[in-house]
């Protein structure tokens, strides 16, 4: 009788350590489905979700919103993405800033702060990341969510073993969950390919001309600090490379491969005819050298490992003791960003985009991120 | 707190457990993982440990359904007929026989990139031939294994260049002509260094005597069909580009378990569901425990630490660190060291073509798979060919291994000369 | 479609690991089968 009862019980016991486990780690993993909230300056026109323009996306993790700020003055329409991928920080942080700060003057700007929202709601399997980070403002720190590179599974799954994008390239698996490999999107795809179709969309029905798309890289990758660009924007890239220049960051330019397919410096160029640029800059905590990944490792940027790499001359960057911090790194993406409106209205004056209520890319470094954003609640 | 400290003590926690105490090495990874978190003054960290552990999630569900696909193959009877069958096509020719097991044992890595899958699906085929013929059990594995890893590196579908590449911009074209440089002469020689001198070449009577019960001729074309099944689901998504939908690996598994219910003996689905289980909870078990083991590595700074620590070395050193450390980290993951490890040679070899050094690096990481302590592939050759000390059949490998490691550096060191050729 | 399929193959082995860990004697084996099965519910009810 006891050797029945003993194991039964002993069975019982890790059901309930599994059912503990399962309790504690589920209701961390929950708390990434708080979006953190953002608060538009005065000068916002409209607000839409992604799902306006491809209504199959609603009540999908994949519908994301949608900041307007149009200009009283005619002139083109830019889009700017951030959070293509959720794990890097700089672009989410420069679109909010963006969001937070500006108004439109001439033509429009159009403003998708996390472009793969689904990323935002889980984090990578190991490694080790914190869920949020903390960005001080005069008023207390504000807290932003570290996500994923990847579409969260629970959102889309299984992952095909190989994955053949819908520009036909044959990628690993797991890489259909990449929203920068997912263009030009498929309206019956995957979830991250209908997000990208989603995109190609807003860029049609909103004739965007210029798409600005905000990522980072580890500082061990060698497109990095770089604008890379659509060979139809390279002049554009050239001008702005010089203006960049002039303002002392240390930046190159990196044509769009041809042969590499699905990403957005491609595809909206290719798809879409439109300007395309996507922007990198040098971002620490997503690096495979990275010493303990912490709110500090993101904002600050200073991380030991990737200094002593950069003394070795393994890094496409120089990276000191002093770290590279968001400052900078969202200092780099408004000055390339305020590089490539000026080039594009000497290029296309009839296209130009103006905006007032911009930090200045040297203040942002300055005094921070957070001097700049609107106090916590 | 030092990293490298946090890392020995985790290393010292789980020698404990798993030597001392003989805790199961899943769960002694696992609360070394714990005591690591602990240790290192985060808190029990519970949320980093489950999700370290779904790093490998679906690589536990491929190795479940899997599995499920044999004993549904070996309860039906179907393995024992696909045995006698090889063993009457091939008894006369040791060569032919060797060739042919290896090239079916690469075949399902061939398709999906995964040694695991290979070795789970035709490792039961070719396992009792090899044995009924001479080649010891211990070899027999190791065959398997090797098998199980050529298929992973062999074109057309190698993951480790596609994680490699996806690092470094490189698109997942033209790599066919390098990988079968490197893979032909192996796939050749390998099997015959193993084999050659145990397998024995009998006449029919004895042949006919060793065949094992196989199902009557009614079966004959059905028995096929979830082979065909199979081969179909895995080829169809690349064959059609796509046209054809990819279930997935699990998936493909799976239906082709449900087919093969109905093509030999009845079988029981849930009977062979629970012997599955059974038979593959320790190493998913330890592929949990390793999860979380890396993800307070790498939470801890431990994991930067190693990766610095390599690097570091000296660049006359740069080839015996890729010769060591590649398939060393490869013993928690072969994919995990394509990736952490994988990018930054691919980096440092940034002068080279990159399609010569991706492969060669690709076969370099994929003698990860024999690494302990999770050493996938050996433990699950082990496995078929009912050996219980997987090191036992991991000492048969050493010799094909160095030849594939000999391989894999040649190719990085020839690639300027190889880069003029092709 | 496809993942409602992969939800009845977790749903099918999360069966199976939990009758798994009834049958087994041994605490470390019950354990083992605990520490799996965490990561099947976990998806099974779409939280990781």
């Amino acid at each position: 009788m006891n050797r029945i009862k003993a194991p039964a019980l002993s069975a019982a016991f890790f059901l309930f350590l599994t059912g503990i486990l399962c309790y504690f780690s589920g209701r961390s993993f929950r708390t990434m489905h708080r979006s953190e909230t953002v608060f538009p300056s005065v000068g916002l026109t409209d607000t839409h979700q992604l799902s306006d323009y491809f209504p199959p996306l609603k009540n999908t993790h994949g519908d994301t919103e949608v900041y307007i700020f149009r200009g009283m003055e005619k002139g083109g329409n830019l889009l700017v993405l951030g959070g293509t991928h959720p794990n890097e920080p700089a672009g989410l942080m420069t679109a909010v800033l963006l969001i937070e700060n500006i108004r439109g003057k001439r033509g429009n700007v159009i403003i998708v702060p996390r472009a793969n929202s689904s990323g935002f709601t889980h984090s990578d399997p190991q490694e080790g990341n914190p869920q949020r980070f903390e960005v001080p403002t005069p008023a207390g720190p504000r807290l932003f969510r570290l996500g994923s590179r990847l579409t969260n599974p629970v959102d889309q799954w299984p992952d095909p073993a190989i994955y053949i994008n819908p520009a036909g390239q044959k990628l690993s698996g797991n890489e259909v969950r990449n929203l920068n490999r997912c263009y030009p999107g498929r309206a019956n795809g995957f979830l991250t390919e209908r997000i990208a179709f989603a995109i190609m969309e807003l860029i049609r029905r909103e004739r965007v001309d210029i798409g600005i798309d905000l990522h980072e890289s580890a500082p061990e990758y060698p497109v990095i600090n770089a604008i890379v660009f659509h060979e139809n924007s390279s002049e554009l890239a050239a001008l702005a490379l010089l203006e960049l220049q002039a303002e002392g960051f240390d930046i190159r330019l990196e044509a769009s491969p041809v042969n590499l397919r699905g990403l957005s410096h491609r595809e909206w160029g290719d798809h879409a005819g439109i300007k395309a640029i996507l922007l990198e800059t040098p971002n620490a905590s997503h690096g495979r050298l990275k010493g303990k990944p912490s709110s500090s490792l993101i904002v600050d940027g200073k991380d030991k490992f990737y200094a002593k790499a950069s003394r070795l001359g393994w890094l496409f960057v120089p990276y000191g003791e002093e770290g590279i911090p968001l400052s900078l790194r969202v200092a780099r993406h408004l000055a390339a960003l305020k590089a490539l409106l000026g080039g594009l209205a000497e290029l296309e004056p009839e296209k130009a985009v103006e905006f007032e209520g911009m930090p200045l890319p040297s203040e942002v470094q300055k005094k921070g991120v957070g001097a700049f954003l609107h106090p916590p609640t | 707190m030092p990293e490298w400290l946090v890392f020995v003590f985790m290393v010292a926690v789980f020698v404990l457990l798993a030597m001392a105490a003989k805790v199961p090495i899943g769960l002694a990874l696992a609360l070394s993982a714990l005591a690591g978190a602990l240790f290192a003054g985060e808190g029990p960290s519970l949320r980093h440990l489950v999700e370290g552990a779904f790093g490998y999630f679906d690589t536990i569900l491929i190795i479940l359904t899997a599995t499920i696909f044999i004993k549904v193959l070996e309860d039906a009877g179907i393995l024992d007929t696909v045995t006698a069958l090889l063993l009457r096509t091939f008894y006369r020719s040791r060569v032919l026989l060797l060739l042919a097991a290896m090239l079916i044992l690469m075949f399902p890595g061939m398709v999906t990139g995964s040694s695991t899958a290979a070795i789970l699906s035709s490792g039961p085929l070719i396992a009792p031939v090899m044995m009924k013929l001479g080649l010891p059990r211990l070899k027999t594995g190791a065959l398997i294994v090797m098998g199980g890893i050529l298929g992973m590196i062999a074109p057309p579908v190698n993951i480790l260049i596609m994680i490699m590449g996806g690092g470094v911009d490189m698109p997942y074209v033209g790599v066919t002509l390098p990988l079968l440089v490197l893979v032909v002469p192996l796939a050749v020689i390998v099997p015959l260094v193993i084999g050659y001198r145990d397998l024995r070449v009998i006449g029919r009577e004895e042949m006919m005597s060793i065949l094992p019960p196989a199902l009557g001729p009614a079966y004959r074309f059905r028995l096929a069909i979830p082979f065909i099944a199979l081969v179909v689901l895995m080829l169809a998504p690349g064959v059609t580009a796509g046209r054809v939908p990819d279930i997935g690996i699990p998936a493909v598994f799976l239906c082709a378990a449900l087919v093969g219910v109905f093509c030999g003996r009845p079988v029981n689905f849930l009977k062979a569901t629970q012997k599955a289980v059974a038979e593959s909870l320790p190493v998913l078990s330890i592929l949990a425990g390793v999860g979380m083991f890396i993800q307070v590595m790498t939470m801890t700074g431990a994991r930067g630490w190693i990766v610095m620590s390599i690097l570091s070395l000296p660049s006359f050193l740069l080839y015996f660190g890729i010769a060591v450390s590649l398939p060393a980290f490869g013993g928690v993951s072969t994919f995990g060291s394509a990736s952490i490890l994988g990018i930054p040679f691919m980096l440092a070899l940034i002068n080279k073509n990159a399609l010569l050094t991706s492969s060669a690096l690709s076969a370099v990481a994929s003698l990860g798979d024999l690494v302990p302590p999770a050493a996938i592939s050996a433990r699950f050759a082990a496995q078929v060919v009912g050996e219980p000390n997987f090191f036992r059949v991991l000492r048969h490998c050493l010799v094909p291994a160095l030849l594939q490691l000999a391989a894999g550096i040649g190719m990085l060191l020839l690639a300027p000369f190889l880069d003029k050729l092709m | 479609m496809l993942r409602i399929f992969y939800h009845l193959i977790v749903l099918y082995l999360s069966f199976h690991l939990l009758w798994h860990l009834f049958r087994q004697k041994k605490p470390w084996s019950q354990a083992g089968a605990a520490l799996v099965l965490t990561l099947f519910l976990l998806r099974l009810f779409l939280i990781k």
